[in-house]
């Protein structure tokens, strides 16, 4: 139980005082190591070391990890859906590829560090291979990707609804899925982001229920 | 006594009918009593102040009260029950505990009957219990109830031969299966059998525990695990009956362990003419030693897994049973 | 929420020759049960006393925390996170707090780092305590809860005294804790950060809880049906617990020495002297007594953070429209139950364009199948308990 390489503050967020030299992360031999036995390209973004890997490559990256690299921690697997209309929520604000981005986060027991693996799927069927018989936990994590964006992990053992009932349909983490609530009511918390109101304020925000 | 008394009572009739509502009088008075002891006793083991409300700060007319509840709750039976089944069992678990009233004696002269077979007949009345419990579980058409009634059938048989063995030592010492036989032969030798019977005390209050199903021997209720066990479709007055045969049932067999082996109703030192009236009042005080220390069992072990329990069962007690049974009588050969 | 009706109706219709022509049973446990903490469900097939397979059905309690957290601002997630962990409700809010700090590479005062490790380990100490007494009332021994409980009531006490809530104190703010605004005063005098009187009553109260800690080790560790119960019943080993992800306490006993808040720099751990316990065999017996150890182990913490507590601002300058800007980053924290990581994608909004929440008993439950199989009735409640688990958190 070793402590973490350096403290690592934020260091590497904004321009440093410091003339000359780029700083090199302290994560970054970690991450370069990582990137070349897995076969992908390494960024450390905020103190997180991400690599991304090729979807073909998906399965022996993490194969890879496991036996070689001493990842064996199997913290969580999940996905982003990188899209351009959202039907709730904000928009992004430059437009992106869109993509279905899956993300699994591995680690190691003895000194922490961790690494997000990440792979690009296409948004209408997304389909990539199970990672079950590598890391016994992704069981669950790829059930939950399922039903929630649509992936279709093949290989499974059991691909059925983790959190949903049987009957639910729709994959309700894709940006296109709206949160019905909202087409009824509009949301009154941007008042919540002004300034405290003073005495002689005590508006509540207008929540008029139409009559239906 | 006045005279006309004693004759109304040698009419046969009318003493069986005095003894009959004297008992159904004992049975809720004692399970109320002792009930109302544990409530109060556990509270006090866990910083509590327990029952406090319910007539004055005493709290005493909680569990009256909670006696007119379940009366007055609605009478609910499962659809898939077996009605007839589901209806006699807490009938006969409560004939299991009242008939071991019967064979009790309180005083020189205070016994509801005398028998020459006491010990056989309250250990055999006491397994009808187990017929009762065996029909709740089954009947009940619920999964939770049918494994409780299965460890029970496995747990209760299993414990019932410990519970025979233990007392045959006391028996042996006495020479008589009667328990007002075995007070006075204890009253003669001058010393309660425990002295010569601790490893038969012992076995039996384990066995009896097992047989209460009562904590660390109670799988078959299981509250964590089975929700109620066999219970868990009784409601309202079924459940009073299942809740105050279980009471009752601690009463008798400390009654019964205290008669055999802590001298029943007599202290050493105290004259015959006291002991007609002050029997009573000696035999219940040992009684509720007795439950006491079943209380705080209760509320400090946790349970026994089904299988460790069995194990406790076979490979302990009846051995150290038959031991003392063998011991005994070398005992009384030599002596 | 939902099984494979199809497959588990065959399951249960199966026969299991052996001698007698047995049939198997399918038991549903949960959702409604003494022991489940929450609504669970566990579908199994049972023999007898002897269970085949289990198949946990989760999601009753699933409220969408993920897509909620699209539509909300981040001072408002930061009043639903402590949700998701009840029981430690504090310890919650830390690594959503830190991930958005990072991203707008802020850097929270020192003051305000020793509060929240303080209010964290006080979580850790409220959440082993009732884990470790009501750990015992499912094997059926009912006294030890109220020992514990009286001493958690302290230091729930002392949770609600600084942050105004006993479960869900909503006390982060972004860039550091909450001040205390004198109140009714519309110039924002800062009137004081903790209430008076508050570390000499943590002391004491860190007293009563060593207390409480050896009673229940005195009650409870070496008694012999416990033992009888717990000692080598659902055995964990390393390898599986990190293959399913498994952490926290449930995987120190089984003897991997991993704990975040040493390698971790979320809160200022390594200035402080603390062990990180860990167990010999991963039994049941061995998950209660890491937590209970680990409970001294936070005292330990506290008291060296309440001797040590530099003085100075409880928040960083922020902006009143909080606006993170884009970035994407993980941060883990040791909550008591495990590993709790939000993965934060920010494109520069008032609110996360995705958030990730890694909740630690999601994956300590997603071992039930394999460590449950083949095993007694009874000790599926003993596992189950020992996993120390909460719905909310499993199903956020």
């Amino acid at each position: 139980m070793t402590s973490s390489p350096s403290d690592t503050e934020t260091q590497e967020t904004e321009a440093q005082e410091t003339p000359a030299e780029p700083e090199v992360h302290p994560l970054q031999a970690f991450a370069d190591r990582v990137a070349e036995a897995v076969g992908g390209s390494a960024e450390i973004q905020f103190d997180t070391v991400k690599v991304k890997v090729a979807a073909d490559d998906w399965v022996s990256a993490h194969q890879t990890a496991r036996d070689q690299l001493d990842l064996v921690f199997f913290s969580w697997l999940s996905a982003i859906d990188w899209a351009n209309d959202v039907a709730s929520g904000d928009r992004l604000g430059e437009a992106v590829e869109e993509r279905i981005e899956l993300l699994t986060a591995l680690s190691n027991v003895v000194d922490g560090n961790l690494v997000i693996l990440s792979t690009d799927l296409a948004p209408q069927q997304p389909e990539i291979p199970s990672l079950v018989d590598v890391y016994a936990g992704a069981n669950w994590h790829e059930r939950e990707a399922y039903e929630m964006f649509g992936i279709q992990f093949d290989g499974h053992p059991n691909l059925i609804h983790l959190y949903l009932p049987d009957s639910f349909i729709g994959n309700p983490l894709r940006k296109s899925y709206p949160l019905l609530s909202r087409e009824v009511k509009p949301w009154p918390g941007t008042v919540d982001v002004e300034a405290m109101p003073n005495a002689n304020d005590a508006d509540e925000p207008s929540t008029e229920n139409p009559e239906s | 006594m006045p005279s006309w008394v004693t004759d109304l009572f040698s009419n046969f009739w009318v003493s069986l009918t005095g003894k009959l509502l004297l008992v159904a009088l004992l049975i809720p008075l004692v399970g109320m009593v002792i009930g109302f002891a544990e409530m109060k006793l556990s509270a006090k083991m866990q910083y509590r102040v327990g029952p406090y409300f319910a007539g004055g700060r005493w709290g005493w007319a909680q569990l009256i009260a909670d006696g007119v509840k379940f009366f007055q709750k609605e009478d609910i039976i499962p659809t898939d029950a077996d009605r007839p089944v589901f209806k006699t069992a807490p009938m006969l678990v409560l004939v299991g505990t009242v008939a071991l009233f019967v064979v009790i004696p309180f005083g020189p002269n205070l016994i509801f009957r005398d028998l020459d077979v006491a010990v056989f007949y309250a250990l055999a009345i006491s397994s009808l219990s187990t017929i009762g419990i065996l029909m709740a579980g089954w009947s009940s058409a619920n999964k939770y109830s049918l494994i409780g009634g299965l460890r029970a059938a496995g747990q209760l048989i299993a414990y019932e031969l410990p519970l025979v063995l233990a007392v045959v030592g006391a028996v042996i010492l006495a020479g008589t299966m009667s328990l007002q036989g075995i007070v006075q032969a204890q009253i003669e030798a001058g010393y309660p059998y425990i002295v010569l019977q601790v490893i038969g005390f012992g076995v039996f209050m384990v066995a009896a525990l097992a047989e209460l199903s009562r904590i660390p021997f109670d799988m078959p209720i299981a509250e964590s695990e089975l929700v109620m066990g066999y219970l868990t479709e009784y409601s309202g007055f079924r459940f009073l009956f299942f809740f105050l045969a279980e009471f009752a049932n601690m009463f008798t067999l400390s009654a019964i362990a205290a008669t055999l082996f802590l001298g029943g109703y007599w202290l050493p030192g105290v004259p015959d003419d006291v002991l007609e009236f002050a029997g009573p009042i000696i035999l219940i005080a040992k009684t509720f030693l007795l439950v006491f220390a079943m209380i705080w069992f209760r509320w400090t072990f946790p349970r026994f897994r089904e299988d460790q329990l069995q194990r406790i069962a076979w490979v302990w007690l009846v051995p150290l049973a038959i031991f003392n049974i063998i011991a005994t009588a070398l005992l009384k050969v030599i002596l | 929420m939902t099984i494979d009706s199809d497959a588990v109706r065959h399951l249960s219709e199966a026969s299991v020759s052996v001698e007698l022509q047995t049939e198997d049973m399918t038991l549903n446990i949960g959702p409604q049960h003494p022991s489940t903490h929450g609504v669970l469900r566990l579908v199994a097939r049972v023999d007898g006393e002897r269970c085949f397979d289990v198949h946990p059905v989760i999601g009753y309690m699933h409220r969408g925390y993920e897509k909620l957290s699209e539509v909300r601002t981040y001072p408002q997630i930061t009043t639903i996170v402590n949700r998701i962990d009840w029981v430690s409700g504090y310890a919650n809010e830390i690594p959503f707090i830190t991930a958005a700090e990072k991203l707008m590479g802020l850097e929270v005062p020192e003051r305000a780092q020793y509060i929240r490790l303080i209010l964290t380990e006080m979580a850790r100490i409220a959440s082993h305590l009732i884990f470790n007494a009501s750990y015992p009332l499912e094997l059926g021994a009912a006294t030890p809860l109220f020992f514990a409980l009286r001493e958690r009531e302290r230091v729930l006490d002392l949770l609600e005294s600084v942050t105004g809530g006993r479960f869900h104190p909503n006390f982060n703010r972004i860039g550091g804790v909450k001040p205390a605004y004198a109140s009714g005063s519309t110039t924002r005098k800062l009137l004081q950060d903790l209430p008076a009187g508050f570390f000499a009553e943590t002391r004491v109260a860190m007293d009563k809880v060593l207390e409480a800690v050896d009673e229940l080790d005195a009650l409870v560790a070496d008694n012999e049906i416990i033992v009888a119960r717990t000692k080598g019943v659902g055995v964990l080993p390393p390898e599986v617990a990190v293959a399913y992800g498994v952490s926290g306490p449930n995987l120190r006993a089984s003897g991997v020495a991993f704990d975040l808040r040493k390698t971790e720099d979320y809160l200022p751990y390594d200035r402080f002297d603390f062990d990180v316990i860990t167990g010999e065999n991963g039994d049941c017996w061995d998950r209660w007594h890491v937590r209970l150890l680990e409970i001294k182990e936070s005292v330990k913490i506290i008291r060296q953070a309440i001797d040590t507590i530099p003085s100075g601002d409880l928040q960083a300058k922020v902006p009143k429209v909080i606006k993170v800007p884009k970035g994407e980053t993980y941060v883990r924290a040791e909550n008591p139950k495990g590993e709790m990581g939000y993965y934060l994608v920010s494109d520069g909004g008032q609110g996360p364009y995705r958030l990730k929440i890694r909740s630690a008993s999601f994956s300590n439950i997603s071992i039930l199948p394999w460590i449950l199989e083949g095993i007694l009735v009874p000790d599926i409640i003993a596992v189950m308990g020992s996993l120390d688990f909460v719905l909310g958190d499993v199903d956020r």
